[in-house]
């Protein structure tokens, strides 16, 4: 049937695209990013038609080549994958900017790599996002990981090797972590499949499903940057280039929330564990992440690293959400997994084009830059309100669901401490709207520059339109999440 | 009854769209000029068109989109939001007028009148928001807004003014949000449509700690002591934006933000039984007699205004703190009262400021011999503060003292109302005394007035504040918009 094949082209696309970018552009560099491009709008189609399946026709499943499972693998289009939508917007909205960015960012030689690693680490996403088995959870995530270790590596300077290698180590450590917990469940109940999985679970020993439950949670809270595991990010996502940390910073972290999701989804429906305790922790550290990471980015001068600690900030929010397990409280942090993805590739693009532009990095230096670059700093601004939370724009919605689940849970101490991290979170932004807007520039020449090539604006500008856009009609994404998460509730009463 | 009707959701969009084109045309002055009065105009016959509607009891809406489930973003005009609009948008238009004479020589006027445009944009969303939350989002707005009219001067101190200003208004606004996640989770709904939303069976505790909430977060954008800090250091910001914003738009905001609580959200009948509002009440006493004590030992101009300005503000904040129909009126009266006769001297403050320089009182010996009808309408202003008859303030005090007079230990109050006219006739009579009297020797009358920009503005408010004191009872004046509002929140 017409239609039906979606899902293959979603997932198998981006690997046959990347593995061919470097034949493609062996003569002439520029055209890997062309490539890149074009395969990426194959899938982002893709991506679109399945969502709107979704939404029309609720959660199904498809067999790669027609084989169910256990033997075949499976594909589950729930709620939670139509995150695929969003991965497939900012990943194409970054691949655009590339093509004006990578020129001068990218050594000439390593740029059909540079692509081909950018496909296959949001290909590899799109994977995570749909798959119904939890080895394959793995593999995709192993292969999103590995490029975009790679992916901060790219330009070459000792640096970003250094910031790689820290990644790498932490990654690798987490991915481990993951494997044993998923060796674990197969010893226990003989099943992959995540539907079965959370059928089998409800009759097993306790104690190694716990184990097994808190290697998975140190696992992806690696990858989710939470404090205190977050150490490897704020290196990594600075010094990567600007495309490429819109996308580790927008998108990859989320991977860690997703799994979460994941996991959360099966010890609902399964059972075998009470939570609280586990629940709480996530409280606390979703608590302390966000003031932590507010206090870090408040003394850094450098933009990327700002921005880099204020995503250790936006993780705490969505942590904080997850662990009070009141209905408001999952939404909004599933609702924030969207906009900080928005948000952060704005800002982070944004940023990208001043460095592009101006040559400097430092906040010190970029001042007087709101004239020069309008429209760029416009944008930025418009992140930086929408991160911050400021009505009506994306992130507002986020703090206000997880304020009521706060209050829904009886838990009006991390209310409390959500919003006041939020305005903490505005002091560090506001440093830098007035250093670009009401300073004297401390480098004359910086009016001089005019803004960024039409590739590199366009995205920027959709993404702060879709800042504004995402708050106001908010109901969109939440008419896709609230029925998710009211069925992952279900069995424990939410 | 109410009616579906575009206008309330016009009125915000309208200025919203004349800052957009004023950020638009750039540094061309004469279309920068000509969109920022034209919207200005629009929007006060977009105002007043709904004002015979309005008095006839007629209510309009407007629910633009669900913003979130369960709540939208919606509009609707009832008595009280139409007094504060009708305000704004008519000073938003004479305040145009002056800002255009006296942003002349300034530097980023696109930017200051787009934000300006903004500001007005946000204050009449907080005047017809429906519900809490759009009420939450045109406040949180508003800060956002005002922030770039307060550093404007981008220096060192306009940017520490600015800091601090931020900082006080976004933790107000903290406040603010978990006021209304709680009243949500309470109520189960946000609207302001009616005369309390909240159950009493909820418990005395908690509906005190929500009140007191509500009370910090609305509370320093009005300006009560100790909330006030923000106010005397955002002085810096150029004369138009401390008469429109610090006397109006923003310090309006918060005290239209008490009204709201109090009256709709948590009804007059709940707060009498819960007796929390004695508790308002004394802290708007407090701040009314240290706020005018602390303003007689300034010498700033400005910073006079500044605290008489504090000291003002709580009078609506005990009319709405005392819980009865006459007191009420006195404080949604005030709200224009105090606005014309505030913004007139801020008016008389930047013309002497940009005709001869001076900005602290000692130096104002004879000015009156310079400027005389900047100063006479500096005496109306600063007679109708102290509440003589004929000017607006006395309506203001009238109405408070017999409310007063209803409530529990009343006389205490009219006390306060006493002492604080006193204490205006301290601080404001000297200022003409030393303009039309005290004259350095050797002066000689020798008009230089202001420019006509800041002259005209200046003497219509001032003549406002004789019509809005003489003519109260007249059909269509802010009294009778009071009256209907006050009739509807007390069930009259």
């Amino acid at each position: 049937m017409y239609g039906t094949q979606w899902p293959v082209v979603l997932l198998v696309t981006p690997l046959v695209g990347a593995a061919l970018t470097p034949i493609i552009a062996r003569r002439r560099a520029q055209l890997a990013g062309y490539w890149a491009l074009f395969t990426f709008s194959i899938v982002s189609l893709a991506a679109a038609a399945l969502t709107y399946q979704i939404h029309t026709q609720g959660e199904f499943s498809y067999y790669m080549g027609g084989w169910a499972p256990p033997i075949g693998i499976e594909l589950r289009f729930d709620e939670f994958s139509a995150s695929i939508a969003v991965i497939c917007l900012v990943g194409w909205l970054s691949l655009l900017y590339c093509l004006g960015y990578a020129k001068h960012a990218i050594p000439e030689r390593r740029i059909p790599y540079f692509y081909a690693l950018m496909l296959l680490c949001l290909g590899g996403m799109n994977g995570f996002a749909v798959t119904g088995d939890i080895f394959n959870l793995f593999v995709f995530l192993e292969i999103l990981s590995l490029a975009g270790y790679a992916l901060v590596a790219i330009t070459g300077d000792g640096i970003a090797e250094l910031a790689a290698f820290k990644y790498l180590v932490m990654g690798a450590i987490s991915s481990l972590s993951i494997l044993l917990a998923i060796g674990i469940m197969y010893s226990l109940t003989g099943t992959l499949n995540m539907t079965d999985l959370a059928v089998r679970l409800s009759d097993v020993e306790p104690f190694p499903a716990a184990v097994a439950v808190a290697a998975l949670t140190l696992g992806f809270c690696v990858k989710a940057a939470l404090f205190p595991l977050h150490i490897w990010l704020p290196d990594a996502h600075s010094i990567a280039p600007s495309p490429v940390s819109a996308v580790l910073s927008g998108l990859v972290v989320k991977v860690g929330v997703l799994g979460m999701l994941r996991m959360f989804q099966i010890l609902y429906a399964s059972q075998v564990l009470d939570l609280t305790a586990l629940n709480n922790v996530l409280m606390w550290l979703g608590a302390i992440s966000i003031v932590m990471g507010a206090l870090f980015a408040m003394v850094q001068d450098d933009i990327k690293m700002m921005l880099a600690y204020s995503t250790i900030s936006n993780i705490g929010y969505i942590f904080l959400g997850l662990g009070l397990a009141s209905t408001y409280g999952i939404i909004g942090a599933s609702v924030h997994i969207f906009n900080h993805a928005i948000i952060k590739a704005c800002l982070f693009l944004g940023a990208g084009s001043l460095i592009h532009q101006t040559g400097y990095r430092k906040l010190s230096d970029l001042r007087g830059v709101g004239k020069a670059m309008p429209i760029t700093s416009a944008a930025i601004a418009v992140g930086a309100i929408s991160i911050v939370g400021i009505p009506p724009t994306a992130g507002f919605l986020c703090k206000w669901y997880i304020a009521l689940g706060a209050i829904e849970a009886d838990r009006l101490f991390f209310a409390v401490a959500l919003l006041f991290g939020a305005l903490l979170i505005f002091v560090y932004y506001i440093r830098m709207l007035n250093a670009f807007y009401f300073m004297p520039p401390s480098h004359p020449e910086i009016l001089e520059v005019g803004e960024a090539p039409l590739t590199m604006l366009i995205p920027i500008v959709i993404l702060a339109i879709l800042c504004l856009v995402m708050g106001i009609f908010g109901r969109i994404p939440l008419s896709f999440i609230e029925p998710a998460v009211i069925n992952m509730l279900a069995p424990i009463g939410g | 009854m109410e009616v579906v009707d575009i206008r309330p959701l016009l009125a915000p969009l309208l200025s919203l769209f004349c800052g957009i084109l004023v950020f638009a045309v750039g540094e061309r002055t004469w279309w920068r000029r000509f969109w920022s009065l034209s919207a200005a105009v629009v929007k006060l016959a977009l105002v007043y068109s709904m004002l015979p509607g309005v008095l006839d009891g007629k209510i309009y809406s407007y629910s633009l989109i669900e913003f979130t489930p369960g709540i939208g973003l919606a509009f609707r005009v009832d008595a009280l939001g139409m007094f504060f609009a009708i305000v704004s948008s008519s000073l938003w238009l004479i305040t145009t007028v002056y800002a255009i004479g006296y942003m002349e020589q300034e530097h980023e006027r696109a930017r200051f009148f787009g934000f300006f445009a903004l500001c007005v944009s946000t204050t009449v969303g907080i005047a017809f928001a429906e519900n809490l939350l759009t009420l939450f989002l045109f406040y949180e707005m508003l800060t956002i807004c005002t922030y770039p009219l307060v550093v404007h001067e981008e220096t060192p101190e306009a940017m520490k003014a600015g800091r601090k200003y931020l900082v006080y208004t976004l933790l107000g606004g903290v406040f603010v949000l978990l006021g209304c996640a709680v009243t949500f989770q309470w109520a189960g709904t946000l609207s302001l449509s009616t005369a309390g939303i909240l159950p009493a069976s909820v418990g005395k505790q908690g509906l005190s700690l929500l009140f007191a909430a509500f009370v910090i977060g609305f509370g320093v954008k009005a300006a009560i002591m100790p909330l006030h800090g923000w106010l005397p250091s955002a002085m810096v910001a150029p004369a138009p934006v401390s008469a429109l914003l610090h006397a109006v738009a923003v310090v309006k905001a918060g005290a239209f933000g008490i009204m709201r609580v109090v009256f709709c959200v948590f009804g007059v009948e709940l707060l009498r039984d819960l007796g929390i509002t004695v508790w308002l009440a004394a802290l708007a006493s407090v701040t009314i007699v240290l706020a005018s004590i602390i303003a007689m030992t300034q010498d700033n101009f400005k910073r006079r205004l500044a605290y008489s300005t504090i000291s003002q503000l709580s009078y609506i904040v005990l009319g709405v703190a005392l819980l009865t129909p006459l007191a009420a009126l006195g404080a949604i009266v005030h709200i224009a009262n105090q606005a014309f006769q505030k913004i007139t001297m801020f008016f008389v403050a930047g013309a002497i400021q940009r005709t001869t320089g001076r900005t602290n009182i000692h130096e104002l010996g004879g000015i009156g011999y310079q400027m005389p009808f900047t100063m006479g309408a500096f005496t109306v202003a600063a007679l109708g503060f102290i509440g003589v008859p004929l000017t607006a303030g006395f309506i203001t005090k009238w109405y408070l003292s017999l409310g007063a007079m209803e409530a529990e230990n009343g006389w205490v109050f009219v006390v306060v109302l006493i002492t604080s006219s006193i204490l205006n006739a301290g601080y404001w009579l000297p200022v003409v005394y030393m303009a039309f009297f005290k004259v350095p020797p050797g002066t000689h009358l020798h008009i230089k007035e202001a420019h006509w920009t800041l002259l005209i503005p200046t003497l219509i408010c001032a003549v406002y504040v004789i019509l809005l004191g003489s003519f109260a009872e007249v059909p269509g004046m802010p009294l009778s918009l009071a009256r209907t509002a006050v009739e509807f929140f007390f069930g009259l």
